[in-house]
């Protein structure tokens, strides 16, 4: 089976390029499945789990982004998001915590981090297929 | 004439100031190489982020909301000026050539009858500024310490300029800063940070024409160009304060080898002046002997 090159960007650095099977980006309208042959898409994200998955359908990575935009074309799949973080070194606690801190200031930029930060909490407690 | 003793004192404080010269010197080599490691990782965002931009910038037509960033007030009196230095001083030209364009350009464009305010970044053009035009201060930032604080001290900046932009504080915006062009070289830049500056852009887009195919937008090309706007400016920012950083290590490295090169020279000429001191000295003592042996 092809596969399809992805690299996830953050203003920092590269933090990942190889060739894939799937990648499932969270879109802006609804996540989007990423398989090779895919149309030419650009599209805006938002906070959610980036899901990289290797050709025999095994999970590879997960992230979490904080938002950003996703280019799609037929050979590559770029994600450009402003902050990354490893889906498995976040601790569930410690959002928990942030959700609490941040629900109680009131002014707009606490808002957009408490969403997400609620999407990071979503991220981690919702179930997801180790193999597709 | 010094005597022997001063000369050696003097020799003693020369050799230790070059210690210290060489010392920054290295400090600084370090320093630089991580800043540039820095610069090159930063680079694959920024211009992916402006190949997305330049796609998308003929579709923002209606100047309303975010997209005057884009696109502008309209008016061009009210201009904000960002000069970018170091926190530090002791590397050469690179803080002074900063301060000096853009006191230039301040009073050039405050000739032509526009107002003008200034937002210093970093400690020594805040000083400066602070001296000759306090009154134009809206705001400073100091501290940044990019290349341990990240792209968090970027949006910062971006975010109190944006803010300001939309309140309509001002039309235009002009970064002046070092880019960066070799360990050894800097030069003062200006760029017009808001409203974006296409033309840069529509060079790169005119490069890679094989890149332009016909992209689907999700939600649409408006909501993404939202979105891409202020992101835009924030990584711009971060790409001039990363360039001024890895600038400012390569101006310090190039200053201190130059002072330790100094240093050396003149420990040589005074240990030469030492070393002829010491010798008259000699000669007079013997021929005060010698003539006072002959009369006896």
């Amino acid at each position: 089976m092809a596969t399809i090159s992805f690299d996830l960007v953050s203003p920092e650095n590269l933090i990942f390029n190889d060739d894939v099977g799937t990648i499932i980006v969270p879109g802006k309208d609804g996540d989007l499945g990423v398989l090779p042959g895919h149309s030419q898409v650009m599209s805006s994200l938002r906070p959610g789990r980036v899901m990289v998955y290797s050709e025999d359908k095994n999970l590879v990575k997960s992230f979490f982004v904080s938002g950003g935009f996703a280019e799609i074309n037929p050979e590559k799949c770029i994600v450009l998001a402003e902050s990354v973080v490893e889906l498995n070194t976040l601790d569930k606690s410690s959002i928990e915590k942030e959700i609490e801190e941040l629900g109680s200031k009131e002014s707009k930029e606490s808002e957009e981090q408490l969403s997400i930060a609620k999407a990071k909490l979503e991220a981690i407690t919702v179930s997801f297929y180790d193999k597709i | 004439m010094p005597s022997l003793k001063d000369i050696k004192t003097q020799i003693n404080s020369v050799g230790s100031t070059k210690k210290i010269t060489s010392a920054m010197k290295m400090v600084a080599a370090s320093k630089l190489r991580r800043s540039q490691e820095k610069a090159e990782a930063a680079r694959p965002y920024s211009s992916r982020l402006e190949e997305m931009l330049s796609s998308l910038a003929s579709s923002a037509a209606s100047g309303e909301g975010i997209i005057k960033l884009l696109t502008g007030t309209g008016n061009d009196q009210n201009y904000i000026v960002v000069p970018v230095s170091a926190d530090r001083g002791l590397c050469g030209g690179f803080n002074s050539s900063i301060n000096r364009e853009t006191f230039k350009l301040v009073k050039s464009l405050e000739g032509n009858g526009k107002k003008v305010q200034l937002m210093p970044v970093g400690k020594k053009s805040r000083d400066f500024f602070n001296r000759v035009m306090k009154d134009q201060i809206i705001e400073s930032f100091v501290d940044l310490n990019v290349s341990s604080t990240g792209y968090e001290s970027a949006l910062n900046i971006s975010n109190k300029l944006q803010e300001l932009y939309f309140e309509g504080k001002f039309d235009k915006c002009i970064l002046v800063f070092n880019k960066f062009k070799s360990a050894i070289s800097q030069e003062v830049t200006q760029q017009q940070l808001i409203p974006l500056d296409v033309s840069n852009s529509e060079k790169e887009e005119e490069k890679e024409n094989s890149s332009n195919a016909i992209y689907d937008y999700e939600p649409d090309e408006e909501t993404i160009l939202k979105d891409l706007l202020p992101k835009n400016v924030s990584i711009q920012i971060f790409k001039v304060l990363l360039e001024s950083d890895a600038g400012e290590q390569g101006a310090r490295m190039a200053a201190m080898d130059n002072a330790t090169r100094n240093a050396g020279e003149m420990i040589d000429s005074l240990t030469l002046k030492y070393n002829r001191t010491r010798q008259a000295f000699i000669t007079k003592e013997l021929i005060e002997i010698i003539s006072g042996a002959e009369s006896i």
